[in-house]
């Protein structure tokens, strides 16, 4: 199992902090594609996505245990 | 002198060979809003050399609660932000030499202001201007430090040229407007938490300790109780067209630059004229009120009442427009005004 975690605007979307999901052997976009199934309002588009807190591309994969983070990049200043 | 810079030459990595070090460099400060306030007053009480603040707004009522630079008589006076912060900024260090530059950071700007300074620090609200900070940093080889907020939101990432990837190697592209919309509103704890991280990334630049310096993407959420620090060593990408091998600074090529923009979640459009004039303000003003508009203004600029609308000038001809998010509707508003 992955544990994926939303941050800012992401989290609100979602209703949670992280969810668990099954996305090993998948790479990042499956990934996407999975959670946009499920939460049809997130909007992952111009999302970084970190696996163990390293940066990772759409098309890295996955492993069993890997912890997923979905980080929007914000503009305020 | 030395007195008032005892506390932090006895931080050791920093001592007094740091100290002179710091008092030689000149830092580009993009934006004065909130993280320009705190950012400048931090390196300003740092003793910095040189301190050129840039931006393009003025100072409004609603800003007061987190832009700690600014008082009620600025937003009265209806000052430019530029001018407001170096006005105190002198005040609380007359030993660094401040410039004030109230204008908006084209990509042509940039590469004019970019000259001489050895670290420039991103305190704008918007991408584009991001990215052409990004290219400029690249062509120039100027380390830049990211920074940005929303909510109880923050991130911030430190950019050197030849060493860490760069922010168009992240991002790949301009993210789209209203995602990064900034309408979520914002507690200054966020801003202050974003300062810190840009700031002493600053101070670790300045004083030249390059082993210091944050190799990671930070983000974090104070409300919620997030932390993240992501590695991003691998996202360098020698087919970026910022820092690869084949670049092309896309990014400061004005042709990509909008002459109009909806400021976001400020109900504003901004509008810049192809080329930058010299408008006297004072004539303007006077034909305006021959016409019957409500007119104000102080040495920089000129805010005209028009209906439901607010049309600010500053004698570059660049102009504000409030109470619109509609890009024909403030083209016409000023079309109008200025012909
Ligand atoms: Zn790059």
């Amino acid at each position: 199992m992955n544990k994926v975690l939303f941050f800012a605007h992401l989290r609100d979307a979602v209703g949670e902090e992280f969810i668990t999901i099954d996305a090993s052997g998948r790479t990042v976009a499956d990934l996407k594609q999975m959670v946009l199934e499920k939460y049809t309002s997130v909007n992952l588009e111009n999302v970084m996505t970190a696996i163990n807190e390293e940066f990772a591309s759409d098309d890295d994969m996955i492993h069993e245990g890997s912890e997923i983070a979905f980080i929007p990049p914000v503009s305020g200043g | 002198m030395d007195e008032r810079y005892s506390r932090q030459t006895l931080f050791s990595p920093i001592g007094k060979a740091g100290q002179e070090k710091i008092r030689s460099k000149h830092i580009l400060m993009i934006g004065a809003g909130a993280l320009g306030s705190g950012n400048a007053e931090i390196l300003t009480r740092a003793g910095v050399g040189r301190l050129t603040i840039v931006d393009r707004d003025y100072v409004e009522a609603s800003n007061l609660q987190r832009q700690q630079l600014y008082t009620e008589q600025d937003v009265e006076e209806k000052l430019p932000k530029a001018a407001a912060a170096a006005k105190r900024l002198r005040k609380i260090n007359s030993d660094v030499e401040i410039e004030a530059v109230i204008t908006d950071a084209t990509p042509e700007k940039l590469e004019e202001l970019i000259q001489g300074v050895d670290l420039i620090i991103d305190a704008t609200d918007n991408f584009e201007t991001r990215m052409a900070i990004n290219d400029v940093s690249q062509k120039y080889q100027i380390p830049w430090i990211y920074g940005a907020c929303v909510g109880s939101f923050g991130m911030s990432l430190t950019i050197l040229p030849g060493k860490t990837p760069c922010l168009n190697c992240i991002l790949k592209k301009i993210p789209i407007q209203g995602m990064t919309c900034d309408t979520g509103g914002i507690i200054a704890p966020t801003v202050q938490m974003v300062i810190s991280h840009q700031s002493a990334e600053a101070l670790k630049i300045l004083v030249e300790d390059w082993e210091a310096v944050r190799t990671s993407f930070v983000s974090f959420d104070l409300w919620r109780n997030q932390y993240t620090s992501m590695k991003v060593s691998k996202a360098k990408d020698a087919g970026c067209l910022s820092c690869g091998e084949n670049r092309t600074y896309p990014y400061l090529d004005s042709e990509n630059m909008t002459k109009s923009t909806v400021l976001c979640g400020r109900d504003t459009v901004q509008i810049r004229p192809p080329r930058q004039q010299n408008i006297q303000l004072n004539d303007l003003s006077l034909q305006l009120k021959e016409l019957g508009y409500k007119v104000k203004g102080n040495p920089y600029l000129l805010s005209v009442e028009i209906d439901e609308q607010r049309l600010v000038i500053f004698n570059d001809g660049r102009a504000l427009i409030h109470g619109t998010n509609d890009l024909t509707q403030a083209k016409s508003i000023y079309q109008r005004l200025l012909g």
